[in-house]
């Protein structure tokens, strides 16, 4: 019983224990994750977990773990390997790794892969085998195969390069590496090939026949040449255009160059070119450094060919003649190069003042230039007179109406044409050679042959910086004589020049023929012009004054007479008036008034509509305001209007209409009868005879003074029906019939000429009426005749 | 009723067999050394699954016992003093446990600090007379009563945490 209680009380004590015992600390994994993540938060802890978050892990358990797998994978392991493997975060993995690599100096940190020196040692040992086999391997494909950097595997390899690799490493280009034998091969094949080179060889061309290493060929090749073991030089360094050329090769080259020289005294490019010489400029610089060519274009000219040339250049120049140096140069030279030498030559001897090029290889002293010029002064100076007196108003520019009260003092040239001379002179100097000569105007020369038309033409794509005044100048020079007539007179002058050379000379003299025909035209202008001014002038208006008034009285008078006529004839009477009377008139005032702007002409009756048109356009406003009215006056149909155009006309220039009185009236009643009876007495053409001599009876009979066209004559016949007696009147009748039939058959005679019967049976009809015309004639002059005496005993 | 970790709990207790109360002398000893070795595993159990949650001790005769209790809320640990008698039809009925500071505190009590046992309880203990002992009263009655009220009593501030208290 008491051991029951005992037990009780043990069980009790028991109990106690039981509960002061410790409590276990259970934590979940929950809150175990926390904790441990706020101990790494803290830095307290220093565990990575893995991947599936499991377990911890520390870093040095890591690196233990990266370095059995790598020594388990032989050597070399993937970082991305690792990572799975270790299962935790790869950048803990790549740290380590790195940690490693940096701390442990046979391991090695490679794209990404852990490599140790036992790995590489086996590397390098299958290199080896590698290049023992096949006798040279190239970086390149060992980083294929073993998928490592280019740069890594030339520093791995090239440490251990004699060691376990037997060979060597090119020192130019480190992708290689090859051995002894390979290369001895290599440099006998190349000593063998290069030996065998007779010409200039393209070493890109070997290669790819021959499959040799490009840098170890240049190398060898290099090596071999400084040796003296291969005769030649490589040329163009290392590069795709390296040329190998054999000394052999370049001595005959040498030889042939210098000889074709000595004998020659030039050198063709393209020939050395086509002797293989890749820059012929530079080798013949090179060449023949101390003697001393003169270089062209496409060629090389040596001393003696230049002295030659400058001897007869100078030549040329000194006798004042001309020298044709194509003969004397090499054919082989271009237009252009000859141009070049050429000038070359004129500058070197210094007479570039006194000599031009002409056809490219002419050259031509001015002397003979100038003496050429003379040649023309005199036709010259025929064709500015005749000019002159033909149509002044063409000459005259308006530049020169401006500056006429100058030009009266002196027949000086121009400001403008000074400058003009100055500009053309420095423009000749610039363009180093006179106008047209060698190879640089080649262009102007082709120009020429193409648009040979106009020297004006010319002139423009010549110079085309011209100013607009000068070229307006241009526009009104007279042209003195086409290019063709200049060398046409050169020819008969020149003797014995080829005809290009003449063409072009004409051309060059062209312009300085043009501008001194100008200034003659100009002084003989000046001379005429001169002439009329001044004293004469004075004169001259009286005199012009009493024939306008003349003129006008006349019109006038003339008016009076159509008034006789029915409207038609009226109308036609008039028109003939104005275009011949009125027309003089105008005429006169119009070239007065152009003489006093330096335009007027000798002859007023010889200015035509088109010239007064022109003459107009230069008159100053106030004078051509009235004269242009006047002037289109001409063309209506009232000399009304033309009467009343007159006067504010004939004030502008100047003079006084005086009004007629009965006395000058009569006056010139009896002139114009006068002058028509004159004309009546010579003439024999019955036409003319008729038509005087009906004008005559009209104003006979009307008083009436009449200026009537021939066509008119029957009109006028008409009206003098009733004033003249019957006899005379069919007198008249008769021959004016027959004057019509003789008119006719002329004109038929001359439409139907080729029917000849017909033709002989109306020369019979034309016979007879002549025949009638000529016994009639007498009879009809007479009546005119006579009856001016009766009429002459009534007055 | 009870929930699973009770459920769990109170299977990992071991049955009482012997079937007698504090008047029988001879088999109460038997009976209240399975008692002592019921709890003790209990206790060990709760330990175990970091679960301690009272403290308790008998006087000589296994008779009375008292004790404490506690409950953890918002980290805060809100201790109780408890006691009950051996009734003298134990194991036929079971023991009121009390908690006398509670009295008058909440409506889930009896006069004199006993906790009024859910209805679920009685008949489950009835059921398993004499399998239940003392461990099972803990795990089955306090243990939830505890769960239930204390929140409730917190809650409503009718009680404080102690040390609270004395702070304030």
């Amino acid at each position: 019983m008491a051991a029951d209680w005992e037990e009780i009380r043990r069980l009790a004590a028991d109990f106690q224990r039981a509960q002061f015992a410790d409590t276990i600390q259970r934590l979940s994994e929950r809150n175990c994750i926390e904790i441990v993540a706020k101990l790494v938060g803290d830095k307290q802890l220093d565990v990575v977990h893995t991947l599936d978050g499991k377990e911890y892990i520390t870093p040095a358990q890591i690196s233990r773990e990266i370095r059995d797998e790598l020594y388990v994978h032989g050597g070399r392991v993937n970082i991305v390997d690792l990572q799975q493997i270790i299962n935790v975060d790869w950048v803990h993995v790549e740290g380590r790794a790195n940690d490693i690599a940096k701390s442990d100096r046979t391991v090695q940190l490679v794209l990404g892969q852990l490599v140790d020196n036992t790995y590489l040692d086996q590397l390098a040992e299958e290199v080896n085998d590698k290049l023992q086999e096949a006798g040279q391997v190239s970086i390149a494909e060992l980083c294929k195969s073993f998928d490592l950097p280019g740069d890594f595997l030339t520093e791995i390899l090239s440490q251990r390069l004699g060691k376990i690799i037997q060979g060597q490493m090119d020192q130019y280009n480190r992708g290689v590496i090859f051995t002894q034998a390979f290369l001895s091969r290599h440099k006998a094949r190349i000593c063998g090939l290069f030996s065998a080179v007779t010409r200039p060889t393209a070493i890109n061309n070997l290669i790819g026949l021959h499959g040799f290493h490009e840098h170890l060929l240049y190398l060898v090749l290099e090596e071999l040449v400084s040796s003296g073991r291969l005769k030649g030089t490589v040329v163009g360094g290392r590069q795709d255009k390296a040329v190998y050329i054999p000394d052999i090769y370049s001595k005959t080259q040498n030889a042939w160059v210098d000889s074709f020289l000595k004998q020659n005294g030039y050198l063709e490019f393209d020939a050395l070119t086509r002797l293989g010489i890749p820059d012929p400029v530079n080798y013949t610089k090179k060449r023949f450094k101390t003697s001393k060519l003169l270089f062209l274009r496409a060629v090389c000219v040596g001393q003696a060919i230049v002295d030659q040339v400058e001897a007869s250049v100078e030549e040329a120049v000194n006798s004042g003649s001309w020298t044709d140096l194509q003969p004397m140069l090499p054919s082989c030279l271009s237009p252009e190069d000859i141009g070049i030498l050429l000038n070359q030559v004129l500058r070197t001897t210094n007479v570039q003042s006194s000599a031009r090029i002409v056809s490219g290889t002419v050259v031509v002293s001015e002397k003979f230039i100038g003496s050429c010029l003379s040649l023309f002064s005199e036709s010259m100076q025929q064709r500015a007179v005749k000019e002159v007196k033909n149509n002044p108003v063409f000459l005259i520019t308006e530049e020169d109406v401006k500056q006429a009260s100058a030009l009266v003092e002196s027949a000086a040239p121009s400001k403008k044409e000074k400058r003009e001379e100055q500009r053309r002179k420095k423009a000749s100097e610039g363009s180093g050679s006179v106008k047209g000569g060698g190879g640089g105007n080649a262009r102007e020369i082709r120009i020429r042959k193409t648009k040979k038309k106009s020297r004006r033409g010319e002139e423009d794509s010549d110079e085309e910086a011209a100013t607009a005044p000068q070229n307006r100048n241009k526009q009104t020079e007279v042209p003195f004589m086409s290019p063709e007539e200049v060398t046409a007179v050169l020819e008969k002058h020149v003797c014995d020049c080829p005809e290009d050379m003449l063409s072009e000379l004409a051309e060059h003299l062209m312009r300085p023929l043009a501008r001194m025909y100008q200034e003659v035209v100009r002084t003989v202008l000046m001379s005429s012009t001169n002439a009329a001014t001044g004293a004469g002038r004075k004169r001259n208006v009286k005199d012009l004054q009493e024939e306008i008034n003349n003129l006008c009285h006349n019109i006038r008078l003339f008016e009076k007479g159509t008034k006789f006529f029915s409207e038609e004839t009226q109308a036609s009477i008039s028109k003939h008036v104005l275009k011949t009377v009125c027309a003089d008139l105008t005429n006169i005032l119009v070239n007065f008034a152009a003489a006093e702007f330096m335009t007027a002409t000798d002859s007023p009756s010889s200015i035509t509509h088109e010239v007064r048109v022109k003459i107009l356009g230069r008159l100053p406003e106030e004078t051509k305001a009235p004269l242009m009215k006047l002037h289109n006056s001409l063309n209506g149909k009232s000399i009304e209007d033309f009467l009343t155009n007159l006067e504010p006309s004939a004030e502008v220039c100047g003079f006084m209409l005086k009004k007629g009185d009965k006395k000058r009236e009569r006056q010139a009643l009896f002139q114009h009868r006068q002058a028509l009876t004159e004309q009546l007495k010579v003439t024999e053409d019955p036409a003319l005879v008729l038509h005087l001599t009906s004008v005559l009876l009209f104003q006979l009979h009307a008083h009436c003074m009449l200026h009537a066209p021939g066509r008119c004559v029957p009109q006028i016949v008409g009206t003098l029906v009733g004033r003249v007696s019957e006899d005379q009147h069919r007198l008249l009748s008769r021959y004016q019939t027959l004057v019509v039939k003789q008119l006719v058959g002329q004109s038929k005679k001359g439409g139907r000429e080729h029917r000849e019967a017909e033709s002989a049976e109306q020369e019979d009809e034309a016979e007879a009426v002549r025949k009638e015309l000529q016994s009639l004639t007498g009879e009809v002059k007479d009546l005119v005749l006579t009856s001016r005496k009766t009429s002459a005993t009534e007055d | 009723m009870a929930d699973e970790a009770t459920r769990k709990a109170v299977s990992e207790i071991p049955l009482l067999k012997t079937n007698s109360g504090p008047r029988d002398k001879e088999l109460w000893v038997q009976r209240l050394r399975e008692e002592y070795l019921a709890l003790i595993k209990y206790v060990e159990n709760n330990k175990s699954a970091d679960n301690d949650w009272f403290r308790l001790e008998s006087n000589k005769e296994g008779t009375r016992w008292f004790g404490k209790c506690w409950y953890i809320h918002d980290l805060l640990k809100y201790e109780f003093d408890m006691e009950f008698d051996i009734p003298v039809t134990y194991p036929a009925t079971a023991p009121e446990v009390a908690i006398p500071e509670l009295d008058g505190k909440t409506a889930k009590m009896y006069r004199g600090g006993k906790i009024c046992l859910t209805d679920h309880f009685k008949p489950l203990w009835a059921r398993n007379v004499p399998k239940f002992g003392l461990a099972h009263l803990m795990a089955l009655g306090l243990g939830p009563w505890l769960a239930v009220e204390i929140p409730d009593l917190i809650a409503k501030g009718l009680i404080q945490h102690k040390e609270q208290q004395n702070n304030s």
